[in-house]
């Protein structure tokens, strides 16, 4: 028991990155709208990470989920608002509906895409991504390619005073607390029976199943696991912030490439790494848009060839590296 | 008492009859030694044995349980621990990792927590000699290193079945002594049945095994005692063919 707790030090670090971002964009006049922008990347990173950095399979179509918990948000809303005394419940309504639909999914996704390895396992995903996507659209379920705007139906729930606090304060809260949380469970997991088996298998499945692992198992608890988060992540940036969706805009494999910009630059598989990248992406992203706007992409992607070029482990595994041995490793995972 | 008993394993790889009708017991304890050349198709034998795939005919049982049909992950548990031929290492891990996935997902799964199983790698890291080694990356141990690493690995299991894929190729006519005294040290102490499986290192047979099994072209040619077997003038034909 006396790992225990030098086991969460590693939290140390990610939690007051965290805490300091929350105190900048509330205190500074101006600043929550950036905050909001790079704690939604830092918490995007750390969820997709708990899959990909562990199990080393990358889930092309991770934007599903995130698009699944912005439905579930809608649908929470827009059919249950007219339920008297509700009140502010409905968004936990919401919630829940966003963690089922993202887990039904992941259910199945992993079913059917974790018995395949490596580019087959991305294309699957991929496919699942824009089959859902054009399965909304053609059969017109949920509004189809109209999708669901929920302002109205928000505002009539909890009146125009907590709906305006609700998007434009509570919804960028909880992408903090959802950061934090699949911090937590990273952390938790590295240092637990799954992260031993779930680098097993990233190194050697074959391997992996011979010296007992369960591999099926220990893959599909992380995929359900950051399917979740960027469930919730969704129902909440996406969802509650801008009370509307449409599938064209959330079924999009642009925002899984900049997860996997995000986790390559901080560190794949490590704890920091995705709140390191976060940062970065969401920073340069933000200040390009200003100073050369349409030109993001194309500044972006050269200095992303260099770091894997030059450091494949990205920053944290650098700085990882060269913290070896020393008192700081503790705190660096 | 019998440990391991293989009931008439056949198994094909398309037109090729890689295992042909191959019946073996093996008791608590015992060492043995599996030869034969290249293509012999001892390694698949190991391979149904473990599970990594399935027999087309004939049934495995294993401490008085038909496990044909299990897959490898549920046999580990049971105490089949297994080393590869090419030494497969969890690379990125520490050695110490290593030895604790086997000791976490082995027989002992379930019952030890994850630092318990960090000192049981301790010490069986300790064992192979590798303790100056425990923080090391496993991919960057040579191979001979490695194939130790994998020992303690599979030790740590705390198998009742060891099967061994060539571990002694390519090593020192010394630290192929070494290994067998090693080998009888562990047998002796933790009564794991040894099965080895050399191709053509003869040394390590004569010092290892009590029984000498061998295969020729899938089939079982000769399961004797290991004087009886090397001295078998059809052994040299296995190898050499005939005069």
């Amino acid at each position: 028991m006396k790992r225990t707790i030098p086991k969460y030090y590693p939290l140390i670090p990610v939690f007051a990155a965290y805490l300091i971002m929350f105190i900048i964009g509330f205190t500074m006049p101006g600043m929550w709208q950036m905050v909001a922008l790079l704690a939604f990347y830092c918490a995007l990173g750390q969820s997709w990470n708990i899959f990909m950095g562990m199990t080393g399979y990358v889930d092309f179509g991770y934007v599903t989920f995130i698009a699944l918990g912005t439905y579930g948000m809608a649908l929470g809303v827009q059919y249950f608002y007219q339920i008297e005394g509700l009140g502010i419940g409905i968004i936990f309504i919401g919630i829940f509906l966003a963690l089922f639909l993202a887990s039904l999914s992941a259910i199945l996704e992993a079913a059917i895409a974790l018995r395949l390895r490596g580019a087959y396992f991305a294309i699957a995903c991929i496919g699942i991504n824009e089959g859902l996507r054009y399965f909304i659209e053609g059969a017109k379920i949920w509004g189809g390619s109209e999708g669901i705007i929920f302002s109205g139906a928000l505002t009539e729930a909890v009146g125009r005073e907590v709906a305006n606090q609700l998007t434009t304060f509570w919804a960028d809260f909880a992408v903090f607390i959802i950061a934090a949380l699949a911090a937590f469970l990273n952390v938790h997991y590295m240092r637990s029976k799954i992260g031993y088996a779930l680098t097993a298998v990233r190194e050697d499945e074959d391997a992996a199943k011979v010296m007992g692992i369960n591999t099926f198992k220990y893959k599909t608890i992380a995929f359900l696991t950051s399917g979740l988060l960027g469930g919730l992540v969704g129902a909440m940036a996406w969802g509650l912030k801008l009370t509307h969706v449409f599938p064209g805009d959330v079924f999009v494999i642009h925002y899984t490439v900049e997860c996997i910009v995000v986790v390559l630059l901080g560190g794949a598989g490590t704890l920091l790494g995705p709140v390191v990248g976060g940062l970065i992406y969401g920073l340069s992203k933000y200040w390009l848009a200003v100073i050369l706007p349409g030109f993001q992409l194309l500044i972006f992607a050269p200095i992303i060839i260099a770091i894997i070029v030059a450091f494949p482990g990205g920053i944290i595994g650098l700085v990882k590296q060269r913290i070896k041995g020393t008192p700081l490793e503790r705190y660096i995972v | 008492m019998v440990l391991l008993k293989l009931e008439n394993i056949t198994k094909r790889f398309g037109g090729l009859i890689a295992v042909n009708d191959v019946s073996l017991e093996i008791e608590h304890g015992e060492l043995m030694a599996i030869v034969g050349p290249n293509g012999a198709g001892k390694t698949t034998l190991f391979n149904v044995i473990n599970g990594v795939y399935p027999p087309d005919e004939g049934r495995v049982i294993f401490n008085e349980r038909d496990i044909t049909r299990l897959p490898a992950y549920r046999r580990a548990p049971l105490g089949i621990g297994r080393t590869f031929q090419i030494p497969r290492p969890f690379s990125s891990a520490s050695v110490q990792e290593n030895v604790a996935v086997g000791a976490m997902f082995g027989t002992l799964a379930g019952k030890v927590s994850v630092d318990g199983c960090l000192e049981i790698a301790e010490r069986y890291t300790e064992l192979v000699g590798l303790e100056a080694h425990k923080n090391k990356e496993a991919g960057s141990l040579t191979p001979v290193e490695k194939k130790m690493m994998e020992i303690a690995r599979a030790l740590a299991m705390k198998p009742k079945l060891l099967l061994m894929d060539e571990a002694m190729a390519g090593m020192h006519p010394k630290d192929i002594d070494e290994m067998v005294r090693f080998l009888k040290k562990i047998k002796k102490e933790e009564n794991i049945a040894i099965v080895s499986m050399v191709e053509h290192i003869m040394r390590a047979v004569a010092g290892f095994a009590n029984r000498v099994v061998v295969m020729h072209q899938g089939a079982k040619l000769i399961d004797a005692p290991t004087e009886q077997a090397l001295s078998d003038p059809r052994v040299v034909e296995v190898y050499l063919g005939r005069p």
